[in-house]
């Protein structure tokens, strides 16, 4: 499990993060939300010791992180950084051997991430001849040669088509199935709905929502979604009932209690015909605007 | 498991691959080299050649005035005369079988050299001495003196109390050399450190290098890659003059002195370009584009350039003074020790300064390097960089 402690960070006295605290998981994958300027890169960045906190911070599994690098740690910048000019390949044996793997053993590793990501014959391409999309993977493919035992992505899935995003989400999948810790910012919000296990939401440096994506819906699991046979408007003057949604004879409701909710119910058939009472699951991006 | 390199290691010989398959840099070494090897032969070539020339006399007065120009005719001067009536003479010359034709007038006053289209300058200057010493000795057996006794050139005698002009030039010739080399070498390896630095910037790769491997290590690497290269590369020029001095016909002379102090010069050259390699990395470090290099790049080039000049016009307590100065020292002290008459303490004190200042500035480049490279909102300044916080 990776650990957040009170990390505050300020850039010339602007504070751009304050005291923030959250969890990551082993074995789940973290979605990281939040507007642009909220402080996900610079988090990132400070998880990754690129950056110093100027106070707090971070472990790995109980012990506190030191040093500048994190050489066990993949890691995708928010801005792409690869070389243009160099084949694929070099760049990806280079970054192997950085890591201490050998040439052979980076090859191989280097071609087994190609393939999985359809790559293999632009081995030999140079970056810069690629798709953005490709280009994408290939970083993406960087950020996992030396199978680290974290994985630090910062928005994996912008300007992927729709099969790479299957095939990341697979990886992704992949890697916290390993017990790796895995955080991830993006901005996809119906996309975190069908992949996270774990949800962190930061607003202007600070965290807003650290649990997980089922504690984070069943705090909201008293929505019900009505559908009746006439107008719903005698809801609005229904004790125990706060209407979020209203149009015709459609409803989404909050109900205070389960008795609110079965009385109400019952009014409703007396009324006329109920062709709908469902218990709603809201989507993350629902509780994220919500939050917000 | 085979033991891995370190991060530097893989960093220079990354750098080392790099430029080894780049063409531009390829062809331009072969190139140099040749003009080394060639400019050494042909001068050495030119110094050595001698040129023959035949010239016929058509009267006695004329062959007398061929045989002295014959004792006076300078070292790489061959020449062949004859004497034969003035048509058979003047056949020769149309038949180019010989290259000149001399003949004076009945009172051997007034002579004529022919050519058949040219005559050549060396040839007429010492025809045209020989004649005047011919006609100054009859002018003076008349009046009854020896020419002898007259005075000579070859009286007064030059000397000077230091050195001598000999290796004066030899020294001249050497120190435009060294500067030129270190000069080139400079610019050749040093403005890659900076573009490296700068591409790596702009690329953002340096966030996944930094996550990665220390920047110290990046920055050891790329150094050490193209202190490798400028170093191999030197050597190569070096040994190539050396070996093209030392197989050309003819003695060039202080060839040994040159080799010593080309051994010294190597030295100084590894100090000198380590102080210069790590400021190119800080410079590098400092500009967000290539295109701002061009600026902050100034200052550098001014020092560089003041290097080759101070390199081939110092003289004196100048150049002395210059001899301990970091980065000027690696050109002004090895051209001290080629006019020779200096202690063995002097270049060993001034390697210590260049080596003290070597790690002053490798310090500092990398504080800047660490604090400036993860900046990308526009170029910095020194001072800027220095209050980053990482």
């Amino acid at each position: 499990m990776l650990e957040v402690h009170h990390v505050s960070r300020s850039f010339a006295q602007r504070l751009v993060l304050d005291d923030i605290s959250f969890i990551v998981p082993s074995g789940a994958l973290t979605g990281f939300v939040g507007a642009n300027g909220a402080g996900k890169t610079t988090t990132m960045r400070i998880i990754m010791g690129l950056l110093n906190a100027s106070s707090g911070h971070v472990s790995l599994n109980g012990s506190e992180l030191s040093g500048d690098t994190r050489p066990n740690f993949g890691y995708m910048p928010e801005e792409r950084g690869l070389y243009p000019k160099q084949p694929v390949i070099d760049q990806l044996l280079y970054l192997g051997q950085l890591h201490g793997i050998t040439r052979a053993e980076s090859r191989k590793r280097a071609m087994d991430l190609l393939a999985r990501f359809g790559l293999e014959d632009r081995a030999k391409s140079k970056l810069e001849s690629l798709s953005l999309g490709n280009q994408q993977r290939v970083q993406v493919a960087a950020s996992l040669l030396h199978e680290p035992d974290v994985l630090i992505l910062d928005e994996p899935f912008s300007g992927l088509d729709p099969l790479a995003v299957d095939a990341m989400s697979s990886i992704l999948r992949d890697y916290a199935a390993r017990g790796v810790p895995v955080l991830f910012s993006s901005h996809q919000l119906d996309l975190l709905d069908v992949l996270v296990d774990h949800l962190v939401i930061i607003q202007e440096g600070k965290i807003l929502a650290n649990s997980s994506a089922d504690d984070l819906r069943a705090s909201q699991a008293s929505r019900h979604r009505l559908s009746l046979g006439a107008d719903a408007g005698w809801l609005r003057d229904e004790p125990g009932v706060s209407v979020i949604d209203l149009s015709g004879s459609q409803a989404l409701v909050n109900f205070e209690s389960e008795a609110d909710s079965q009385r109400v119910l019952a009014k409703a058939l007396g009324l006329g015909t109920v062709s709908e009472f469902a218990v709603h699951r809201p989507s993350l991006a629902d509780i994220y605007r919500e939050i917000i | 498991m085979k033991t891995m390199n370190a991060p530097w290691l893989v960093v220079a010989l990354r750098e080392v691959e790099t430029k080894v398959k780049d063409k531009a840099f390829v062809i331009s070494t072969i190139m140099t080299l040749l003009l080394i090897v060639g400019s050494i032969a042909a001068s050495t070539f030119f110094a050595n050649k001698s040129e023959d020339f035949k010239v016929v006399a058509t009267d006695q007065l004329s062959y007398q005035v061929l045989q002295r120009a014959q004792d006076q005719r300078p070292e790489n001067l061959n020449l062949t005369i004859s004497q034969a009536e003035s048509a058979a003479a003047k056949e020769e010359l149309n038949g180019e079988k010989v290259d000149a034709m001399l003949s004076s007038t009945a009172n051997g006053q007034e002579f004529t050299l022919t050519g058949f289209d040219e005559v050549d300058p060396q040839l007429q200057d010492l025809v045209s001495s020989s004649m005047t010493t011919v006609l100054t000795d009859q002018l003076l057996a008349k009046a009854g003196i020896d020419s002898s006794q007259l005075p000579k050139a070859d009286q007064l005698k030059v000397s000077q109390l230091q050195g001598d002009s000999e290796r004066a030039s030899m020294v001249r010739a050497m120190a435009f050399l060294f500067s030129f080399l270190f000069y080139m070498a400079a610019l050749l390896f040093g403005m890659p450190i900076a573009n490296s630095v700068i591409e790596e910037k702009q690329n953002r790769v340096v966030e996944i290098l930094a996550s990665t491997i220390r920047l110290r290590q990046l920055l050891a690497g790329k150094i050490i890659g193209n202190v490798i290269l400028a170093m191999v590369q030197l050597l190569l020029f070096i040994s190539a003059g050396l070996l093209a001095a030392y197989l050309a016909p003819g003695e060039i002379p202080f060839l040994g002195v040159v080799a010593q102090v080309a051994g010294w010069f190597v030295v100084f050259f590894l100090g000198g370009f380590l102080v210069l390699a790590g400021i190119w990395a800080a410079l590098g470090a400092l500009a967000t584009r290539t295109e701002d290099l061009q600026q902050s790049t100034g200052p550098v080039v001014g020092a560089l350039l003041a290097v080759l000049f101070i390199g081939i016009y110092a003289k004196g307590s100048f150049l002395v003074i210059a001899s301990y100065v970091p980065i000027v020292s690696s050109v002004a002290m090895p051209i001290r020790l080629l006019s020779g008459e200096v202690a063995l303490w002097e270049p060993l004190l001034s390697l210590a300064i260049l080596l003290a200042a070597c790690w002053a500035v490798l310090l500092f480049s990398e504080r800047i390097y660490r604090r400036a490279v993860m900046h990308t909102g526009g170029t910095l300044t020194l001072r800027k960089a220095l209050k980053l916080e990482v």
